[in-house]
């Protein structure tokens, strides 16, 4: 089979001046006669591609190619809801008498990432049983605001008093049964040290103990790896005539820059030409004019999947699909065996 | 910035040690309160006279006692 082109019209979603059309696929069996539309393993690996785009710290942008939508989707969602992390779940307040009430202080707490590498903790069998050295970490917050001597005709809180601002930076880890050993040189502790969590003034002080557990984003949000998953269909844009001379740069700047340039042709004319669709954020805003009717047609591909994921911190961005495939196939498994259970003959 | 510098700028600056944590729930014979005119701290014996030792204002706050509430993350 010859590979697939982006111009086969199977694979379009088009994009009208009002509506979107073509969304569903038929590449299903019965659909087209004489094609033979079976799911075949071989094919389905021939057609897919899977290629990464751009990779930073925090963010991963790769394309997924020749799945269907259902299963981009459970990728997205799985990403966003299953991939489990580790967050502060319980808080003991000691003292508080900052102006900030214990609740919204202890919800706070719990929207903080933590780096602790979740597949190196278990999830928490009992919620009656008392925290164990393998499902629970624990963090201390200790902090007093004094005025600082000699600071007399100060302004600014930062230099007039002490600890009056209450970062993440001062949440402390303490070490219970084997995990010291267990994370030398990797001390659970926040992403980010520098987030705001209060602010103090003289006499006032914070003192707590928290707990943090893993859990999930269908949980609670703050357990999500992600921010945020998502995916776009690969914009495609379908020059069908030229583009006379006099309207070429009202073409070009009817897209984003760098979506449409302007070459010469054979014959040394300059020809609108598409350079990089993939940049177009399909404004629709070439299908305005008049002059342009019947001569660009907007689409996407269907099966072209663009997936932008953003790390919180807790995963490098690399390693999240890798985790949010593994909870899919684990899932397919979990139906798999229903299914044998359901079909065995001897139950 | 060098890495070390970095990693204490958001840790606590306060050079005062911290009271411990009490480690019975035992209320104190002598409560320190706090004179709402002057902010003085006023260790207050039951059946003394509710009067700030400074001042002499009649209103005096009772600071938050020490003692452990649970909360939910959520
Ligand atoms: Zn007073």
């Amino acid at each position: 089979m010859p590979p697939r082109s982006n111009d086969d019209p199977r694979r379009h979603v088009q994009i009208l001046p009002e509506r979107v059309g073509n969304v569903s696929g038929n590449d299903f069996p019965g659909h087209y006669p004489g094609e033979d539309h079976s799911w075949n393993l071989k094919r389905f690996k021939e057609n897919l591609i899977v290629s990464l785009q751009r990779l930073t710290p925090s963010t991963l942008e790769f394309d997924l190619v020749g799945v269907d939508a259902s299963i981009a989707n459970a990728l997205r969602r799985v990403l966003i809801a299953e991939v489990p992390t580790v967050a502060i779940e319980d808080v003991y307040v000691w003292n508080n008498t900052s102006i900030m009430q214990d609740e919204v202080l202890c919800h706070r707490l719990g929207l903080v990432p933590l780096k602790i590498d979740p597949r190196e903790m278990i999830f928490r069998e009992n919620p009656n049983a008392g925290a164990l050295d393998t499902d629970t970490v624990v963090f201390q917050l200790r902090v007093k605001c004094d005025r600082q001597p000699g600071t007399q005709g100060e302004t600014d809180p930062k230099r007039k008093y002490w600890d009056s601002d209450v970062y993440t930076g001062m949440l402390e880890w303490e070490p219970a049964g084997a995990q010291k050993t267990k994370w030398k040189r990797k001390e659970p502790k926040p992403v980010n040290p520098d987030i705001l969590l209060c602010k103090l003034r003289p006499g006032q002080l914070i003192d707590l103990t928290c707990f943090a557990r893993k859990g999930t984003g269908a949980d609670h949000a703050k357990f999500s790896p992600v921010a945020t998953a998502s995916y776009r269909l690969l914009p495609h844009i379908i020059i069908r005539s030229p583009i006379p001379l006099e309207h070429q740069q009202k073409f070009v700047q009817s897209f984003p820059p760098g979506v449409i340039g302007i070459e010469k042709d054979k014959r040394g004319q300059p020809q609108c030409v598409v350079k990089n669709s993939r940049r177009d954020t399909v404004s629709r805003e070439v299908l305005r004019h008049a002059e342009f009717e019947d001569k660009v047609q907007l689409t996407r591909i269907r099966d072209h999947f663009i997936f932008n994921i953003e790390s919180v911190g807790q995963y490098r961005p690399e390693d999240l699909v890798p985790e949010a495939i593994k909870i899919l196939l684990n899932k397919i498994s979990a139906v798999e065996a229903g299914l044998d259970k359901l079909f065995d003959p001897e139950v | 910035m060098s890495e070390s510098q970095q990693d204490t700028r958001w840790q606590s600056q306060n050079p005062n040690p911290m009271a411990p944590r009490p480690s019975t729930f035992k209320a104190p014979d002598v409560l320190n309160y706090l004179c709402a005119d002057c902010g003085a701290e006023n260790g207050i014996k039951s059946g003394e006279n509710i009067r700030c030792k400074e001042c002499g204002h009649r209103v005096l706050y009772k600071p938050r006692t020490y003692r452990i509430v649970q909360f939910e993350a959520r």
